[in-house]
């Protein structure tokens, strides 16, 4: 073990709010981050797979088409709302993130480069997808590639900064900021369990979208869910396997936390399971009986039940990697009551402001094909077959 | 030293200044750019002018696709960076300002969907809805530069933040209005100048040079404008703090120099420009462009380097030791790290002890942790090529790092540290000396800026030319120990013809006064 001197001290400033509302904040906006990149990559990776299975099928085209056209607003979503956590997490974490970005900080550095080379290529892709299918094709593999990256990144620094014992080693090595982690054995089982999540979220997307065309396209929008939905129990099955190694890879006393140690914390761990156990089935059964709803609204339902067991699981286990270190009430903590209404009322305004900005566009209104792609005028399919 | 130092071999300080300087180069674009779009789209609509309005629809594709993408990641960038190389003032800074930050992610947010359904909206929406989005975008776009103002001009003048640590006092700080009005004329400027480069790609020459005019419309006059706001943020700026950029720190005197020769030229080409509006060609456009990032940038160093060696002033030195004890300091002051020694404050070294065969090796590290925040060895900042240039004895170096907050009007921290340490650290710096020194220089002039213009000025007022008495053979038997005339001076050991030479040249600097009355006297001597 590191000798606890090594962790930077905090610096003298109080925290100026207390630290269960800085954690809230974080696991919120982490959240929303999460689901907003795991459509980007998720989106991303089946875009890729669309284009290059097209040959003799239009719809896989068309799927790419799609998708293209999307990504770089979540991507643009990604970044906007993963300031958030970014920013609360140096709040309560600081002096563990910064260390662990300083041991790695040329890819973390580079992070950055990679993020606006893949974001052009997004754009490239979806400007230029339809007239020049071949490079767009390519581009868009790249920028992929590029985003994967980042991931492994970003789940070295996380399972970095949560080690404090192999600081040292790793620093005193070299300081030059070239250090990585893959001597972790968690590295790798918790990049893959996440990267594959984020493309069992990429067919909810699918699903998501086939919905939205389900009345006005229902031969396209039977294939966008079939494909959808497959991807998504299929990256979900592939999760018993990945998550298992994950969770094997974990230190026994942390594994155990899940496994009795801790009822909430087991709780929460069986939920998640379970949830994950009951959207398989519950898909498998919607793609049967080619009923869209379930897969839209029941599926995706369960899965943000399970999104939310995995993110407090996350969290629990940093806290149980950092215990020996971390205190919440080491913080001096003095409310800045002058500043913390400010925001509240302006965060409250612009969630306001910004729902109204999509509602005046139109994007609630379900009208949301535009004249150039609107479709013959047919009367929509009795409601019964969307239901049944 | 409480955090690793993250060893950039050609220069941390470089790095940010690359990251940031490319940054706020688009993203005032971003702000005043926006005000643009909405106001150029109303006239165009004015004046049916639909040739303008599908200049604007492509300009606004430009617009999005570099402040979105590029500016609103190279904005994350200046963060991750200063993470990585400041963690200390970057902890520092989010637990003062995190509120503050938060209300700027709110803007953010509002900023970013706006500007994505401005452009998508375009074939879509209605002129006044379309304008709606313009408007939001500009106003949050704005807000964000006023949010984040208030934590930049911190930074520099703290003000009575320091006594009291209220957020209010510290945001809207001495130089936050100044600083404001500069930035916002800055940010309506460059919306003008970057018009001119989608202009100048257009092939109806009529429409080119309307935007061409349109363009000027916005520049010249805030170009002017940064005149007066120029002075009033340099009269907010405490003089003695100010000083620098006008002394002998060479860093922040060219740039201040460079800032405002880069200002004139932007203005004179943007005449130019309105002159000849129908020929702008891309490359002259271009070259507008890099004149205004040299201008603008120039700025940004001078209030860098003014603020220097503090990244917080009279709060946090640049190599992260707080100025004065408090408490929560973690011992990381100057006063601890004097009483009791660097090895034994710093987390981050891998030595506690000095012996013979490790001294280097600690100077080393001592260097790392205490220097390396602005210095390399022998690249940007490089130690090794201002001892080539000063030529200093080993002594003299030791010397040196005694007086070091005394050098270029205080812009060096103080050295915090034991004797024995501080040795340790003259012993790594020597090594970087890699040619031995020439013959003793007799030219006073060599010898006065290899030794003395670290601290004093060139100017005639500097104590070194009034401070030492006229006659000739009294002012060189001063100069033999130069410790007994002040204890931080290096002992020169000058020898006689080097003590003549430096008092001959220190009487050709005197003040006229002095001057007149000393040449009779020498004469007379004669």
């Amino acid at each position: 073990m590191i000798d606890p001197s090594m962790v930077p001290t905090i610096d003298p400033n109080p925290l100026p709010a207390p630290y269960w509302l800085f954690k809230t904040l974080l696991l919120i906006t982490f959240t929303l981050h999460i689901i907003a990149m795991n459509f980007m990559l998720g989106g991303a990776f089946l875009a890729v797979v669309a284009r290059f299975t097209s040959k003799g099928k239009e719809f896989r085209n068309r799927i790419f088409l799609d998708l293209a056209k999307k990504i770089p607003v979540f991507l643009a979503a990604t970044i906007t709302i993963g300031i958030a956590p970014l920013l609360f997490v140096q709040a309560i974490y600081g002096q563990y993130f910064y260390t662990s970005t300083i041991l790695i900080a040329w890819p973390w550095f580079l992070l950055l480069v990679l993020l606006v080379v893949a974001y052009y290529g997004f754009y490239y892709v979806t400007y230029n997808g339809q007239r020049r299918p071949g490079p767009a094709g390519i581009v868009l593999l790249v920028s992929l590639a590029l985003v994967l990256i980042i991931a492994f990144i970003q789940s070295t620094n996380v399972t970095l900064m949560q080690t404090p014992s192999h600081w040292a080693a790793k620093y005193f090595a070299s300081p030059t900021g070239w250090s990585n982690n893959i001597s972790d054995p968690t590295l790798i089982p918790r990049y893959l369990h996440f990267v594959t999540s984020a493309i069992a979220v990429g067919g909810i997307l699918l699903v998501l979208l086939a919905l939205a065309r389900w009345k006005s396209d229902r031969e396209y929008a039977n294939y966008l869910f079939q494909y959808g939905g497959k991807a998504f129990m299929y990256a979900t099955m592939a999760q018993f396997i990945i998550g298992s190694w994950f969770l094997f890879s974990i230190p026994r006393n942390f594994r155990m936390i899940f496994m009795g140690d801790s009822p909430l914390a087991s709780a929460l761990f069986l939920v998640g399971i379970l949830g994950t156990v009951a959207a398989i089935f519950l898909m498998s059964g919607a793609i049967r009986k080619q009923n869209i709803r379930v897969a839209a609204y029941g599926v995706s339902g369960l899965l943000a039940v399970v999104m939310i067991t995995m993110i407090l699981m996350r969290d629990i286990l940093r806290d149980a990697y950092l215990e020996p270190y971390f205190h919440p009430h080491q913080f001096a903590v003095k409310t800045q009551w002058a500043v913390l209404p400010v925001f509240l009322v302006l965060f409250l305004g612009g969630v306001g402001l910004w729902l109204l900005m999509l509602k005046r566009y139109g994007l609630f209104s379900g009208n949301k094909v535009p004249p150039t792609e609107s479709l013959p005028t047919e009367p929509a399919e009795p409601k019964a077959e969307i239901v049944g | 030293m409480n955090y690793p130092i993250w060893d950039v071999s050609f220069g941390a300080g470089l790095l940010i200044a690359l990251v940031a300087g490319l940054h706020v180069f688009v993203s005032h674009f971003a702000v005043g750019g926006g005000l643009f779009l909405v106001l150029t789209e109303r006239k165009a609509l004015k004046n049916h002018d639909h040739a303008l309005l599908n200049w604007l629809k492509s300009h606004t594709k430009f617009f999005v696709l570099l402040t979105v993408v590029y500016g609103a990641v190279s904005g994350v960038g200046i963060w991750f960076t200063i993470g990585l190389i400041s963690p200390t003032a970057t902890s520092n800074l989010i637990h003062i300002f995190v509120w503050g930050w938060a209300i700027e992610w709110v803007f953010f947010f509002v900023e970013i969907t706006a500007a994505l359904l401005y452009l998508a909206g375009w074939d879509k929406l209605n002129p006044k809805l379309h304008q709606w989005y313009g408007w939001i975008y500009f106003w949050a776009a704005f807000a964000s530069l006023v949010v984040i103002n208030g934590i930049i001009t911190f930074m520099l003048t703290p003000g009575s933040w320091l006594d009291v640590h209220k957020f209010w006092i510290g945001f809207f700080n001495p130089t936050y209005f100044p600083s404001l009005f500069f930035r916002s004329a800055i940010c309506l400027a460059l919306a003008g100048i970057y018009a001119l480069i989608t202009a100048s790609v257009q092939k109806d020459k009529d429409l080119k040079a309307r935007i061409v005019r349109w363009g000027a419309l916005w520049t010249i006059p805030s170009l002017l404008a940064l005149i007066p706001f120029g002075y009033w943020y340099i009269r907010e700026i405490p003089a003695a703090l100010f000083l620098s950029a006008r002394g002998p720190m060479p860093t922040a005197t060219h740039y201040a120099f460079l800032a405002w020769s880069l200002l004139a030229v932007t203005i004179i080409l943007m005449l130019l420009a309105l002159f000849t509006p129908r020929r702008m060609h891309l490359a002259f456009a271009l070259v507008i462009g890099l004149v205004a990032l040299g201008a603008m940038d120039s700025f940004e160093f001078v209030r860098e380097d003014v603020r220097k060696p503090f990244v917080i002033e009279n709060y946090l030195y640049d190599n992260s030791l707080y100025a004065n004890t408090m408490p929560g300091d973690g011992g990381f002051t100057v006063d601890n790290l004097d009483t009791v020694g660097v090895l034994h404050s710093a987390a981050w070294i891998d030595q506690r002890t000095i012996t013979p065969d490790n001294k280097i090796a600690v100077g080393h590290e001592i260097f790392r942790v205490e220097c390396q925040a602005c210095h390399t060895a022998n690249s940007y900042r490089g130690i090794h090529q201002l001892l080539e240039r000063r030529q200093w004895s080993p002594a003299t170096t030791r010397a040196m790092l005694t007086g070091l907050s005394l050098m270029h009007n205080g812009v060096m921290p103080p050295f915090a540290g034991t004797d024995p340490e501080r040795d340790a650290l003259a012993a790594y710096l020597d090594t970087l000396q890699t040619i031995t020194p020439k013959a003793a220089a007799v030219d006073g002039k060599v010898i006065y800026q290899n030794n003395c213009s670290m601290c004093h000025q060139d100017h005639p007022n500097d104590q070194f030319f009034t401070g030492i008495v006229t006659d000739p053979t009294a002012a060189a038997d001063s100069l033999k120990d130069l410790t007994t005339i002040f204890p931080l001076m290096p002992d020169l050991k000058l020898n006689d013809a080097q003590r003549t030479g430096l008092v001959q040249y220190i009487n050709t600097q005197r003040p006229p006064a002095q001057h007149a009355q000393l040449s009779p006297s020498s004469e007379g001597g004669k």
